[in-house]
């Protein structure tokens, strides 16, 4: 893009043409209140760190280990293959607030599974494909801030201690009322199936199923 | 002039409703019908549909000698063709005399019993091909693990989930080498199936030399290993060896495999569900799992939420209705680490899919409609002495196969615990 300034006797000259400036990694905090409101729905883990947080997708960086395969992107096909421990984005949508809950260690199972279960063989090297145990715990990803057909969705106080608040809410259920609301929805799911496919057929048929229409007074 | 017959008036109740059976068929619910009729392959023939695909990269990289080196010889990319042929499926729907004697003269009778027949009909065959697309291709619907008289234990991860009563049914021996029903020369019908508890079936006869380990599949089908629909687990399979579309998965040992976990017969956790994302990220790109599913059964949908990190669906169905904007957060998808999942009571129940539905597609010869002779569509049944059965005939058919031309942008968990209580 050119530069619009005019030159003056204090500004430098702009004779060079200023390089496009392409942002490919747009970063947000969450707001203090959130942060807060989080806290206080949810409390702390044993590391005095809140148990529920809100983060940015683009903020929300993991451990990929492994051999990555580059594709060329006008034809897909393959271009080099490369192993290595990168960090990268944890959730596929990166312009979203996501909020995350913390879990403890013992979610990951003990070190040495994490170690046989994680570790590949790549190139004669062996490379963790999630990173280091996460011996502290880490945060899961719960929900993410969007409408119902993706769109995107502010992140505020309200809704992010709305979603802490009905994770708590939900782990106070016992787990067969959780089972038993699943195969409800299935069985709601069926039924509105054969709703669906009477109303579909009774567009088929005639109006009044061809009897003669009658006034009564 | 001759009496109009029953089978007369449903011939044209059938006629009045046939334009609206493909609606009711290809409603988007069941991971069958999520699944596109692609355009560029939209009808195929009686013969193989071929798909090119391209298996591995063309051209030779590395340094030369400018000082008038040799810069050597270049390779280009290389294809090869994966086939398919579609299967004929049919859903039979028998009308007794009892439905005339009931609905004589009454047009609107005639109508409601038409509609039930095809409503029921439509979503009964639509399940039995959602079941057949949680197989392996080869129409195996369970596992017998013990027998006691006319019941049979199941299996899981199946168990009595693909089965339903009063379906005919033929068992195998574990091979898929001997029909029993065959040998014997006996029909098998299900009488009752238990899928959620004690994963049993009951069963009218049972074909003499069945034992445990045999296999059941569905009617229809003949011979040694026959083939039915391919299902996920014929497409996302990390096999090297056998054949998958018509392709030798010896050959192509990497680029068939779909990226596997395996769960060691743990409760799913987090980790499990990353590792799998990751291998499709590693594979597709980092950034390009945006049309990802994660499709499981209600089982591993239940322990995702036993983790606790998910709002419930308990919270979900009280969110309903009130309609502000925090509802809608709870009444949209709900995901696994950031990938909207697709939940059935078919699925295998110790496993999770990661499926790109855009690398899959149905190849149709025949869309779904009433089976059709010289214009009819209903026919009579004849007794067994010859003479006419109390009852009429018609049937829904339709032929597809169901392919994938990625195996590796997807992913699997398999070998999960259930959680306790199934």
């Amino acid at each position: 893009m050119s530069p619009t300034r005019s030159n003056t006797p204090d500004s430098p000259p702009l004779s060079f043409r200023a390089p496009r400036i392409s942002v490919v990694r747009e970063t947000h905090e969450p707001p203090e209140s959130v942060v807060h409101a989080l806290t206080l729905a949810g409390g702390k883990n044993p590391f005095g760190e809140p148990n529920y947080r809100a983060v940015w997708g683009w903020n929300r960086l993991t451990w990929i280990g492994g051999k990555f395969e580059e594709h060329d992107p006008a034809t897909g096909s393959l271009l080099r293959e490369v192993a290595e421990l990168r960090q990268e984005p944890k959730y596929p949508a990166v312009n979203r607030w996501h909020i995350e809950k913390w879990l403890p260690a013992e979610a990951y199972g003990s070190p040495r599974a994490w170690w046989a279960q994680t570790v590949e063989m790549a190139n004669g090297r062996s490379i963790p494909t999630l990173g280091p145990y996460p011996a502290r715990g880490d945060y899961e990803h719960c929900l993410t801030l969007e409408g119902k057909s993706g769109e995107f969705v502010q992140l505020t106080v309200t809704a992010a201690e709305h979603i802490a608040r009905a994770i708590e809410w939900s782990r106070k259920h016992p787990k067969w009322k959780s089972r038993r609301s699943l195969y409800d929805r299935e069985g709601r799911a069926d039924r509105d199936y054969e709703a669906f496919a009477y109303d579909i057929l009774d567009d088929a048929v005639p109006a009044f199923h061809r009897q003669p229409f009658v006034t009564v007074l | 002039m001759p009496a109009q017959a029953n089978a007369n008036v449903i011939a044209l109740q059938l006629e009045k409703v046939r334009d609206k059976v493909p609606l009711l068929y290809e409603r988007d619910d069941i991971l069958l019908t999520m699944i596109q009729q692609r355009g560029d392959v939209e009808k195929v023939s009686s013969r193989n549909m071929r798909l090119p695909l391209q298996v591995n990269p063309g051209g030779k990289a590395g340094s030369y000698n400018a000082d008038g080196g040799d810069l050597g010889r270049g390779s280009g990319t290389q294809y090869d063709v994966a086939q398919i042929s579609p299967i004929f499926f049919r859903f039979a729907i028998e009308i007794t005399k009892l439905v005339e004697y009931a609905t004589t003269g009454r047009e609107r009778a005639i109508e409601n019993a038409a509609k039930r027949e095809v409503a029921a009909g439509m979503k009964q065959f639509r399940s039995f091909l959602d079941k057949l697309m949680q197989t392996a291709g080869n129409g195996v619907l369970g596992t017998i693990s013990s027998i006691a008289s006319t019941t049979f234990t199941m299996t899981v991860p199946n168990g009595a989930a693909l089965v339903y009563p009063g379906q005919t049914i033929q068992i195998y021996d574990t091979t898929l080498t001997t029909n029993r029903n065959v040998a014997a020369g006996v029909t098998t019908t299900v009488l009752t199936a238990d899928p959620v508890t004690a994963q049993t079936i009951t069963v009218d006869n049972v074909p003499t030399g069945t034992i445990a380990t045999d296999v059941i599949v569905h009617d229809g089908l003949t011979g040694a290993q026959p083939v039915s629909l391919f299902g996920i687990k014929y497409h996302q399979n990390n096999a090297t060896t056998g054949t998958w579309l018509n392709l030798n998965r010896a050959t192509y040992p990497v680029q068939l495999a779909t990226p596997r976990v395996n769960a060691g017969n743990a409760a799913l956790t987090p980790s499990n569900v990353r590792l799998a994302i990751n291998k499709v990220r590693k594979s597709l790109g980092i950034n390009h799992i945006s049309k990802l599913i994660a499709y499981m059964a209600v089982e591993q949908e239940h322990a995702w939420e036993n983790l606790g990190i998910t709002v419930s669906q308990i919270i979900k169905e009280g969110g309903t209705n009130s309609g502000n904007d925090l509802d809608l957060l709870f009444t949209g998808r709900k995901t696994m680490s950031g990938v909207p999942i697709k939940s059935s009571v078919n699925a295998d129940q110790t496993r999770v899919d990661f499926l790109d539905l855009s690398h899959w597609g149905r190849a149709v010869l025949k869309d779904i409609d009433f089976y059709e002779v010289n214009g009819n569509t209903v026919f009579p049944i004849y007794g067994a002495s010859g003479g006419l059965a109390a009852s009429y005939i018609f049937y829904f058919d339709t032929a597809f196969q169901v392919w994938d031309d990625s195996p590796r942008t997807g992913a699997f968990i398999d070998t999960l615990a259930r959680p306790s209580g199934y």
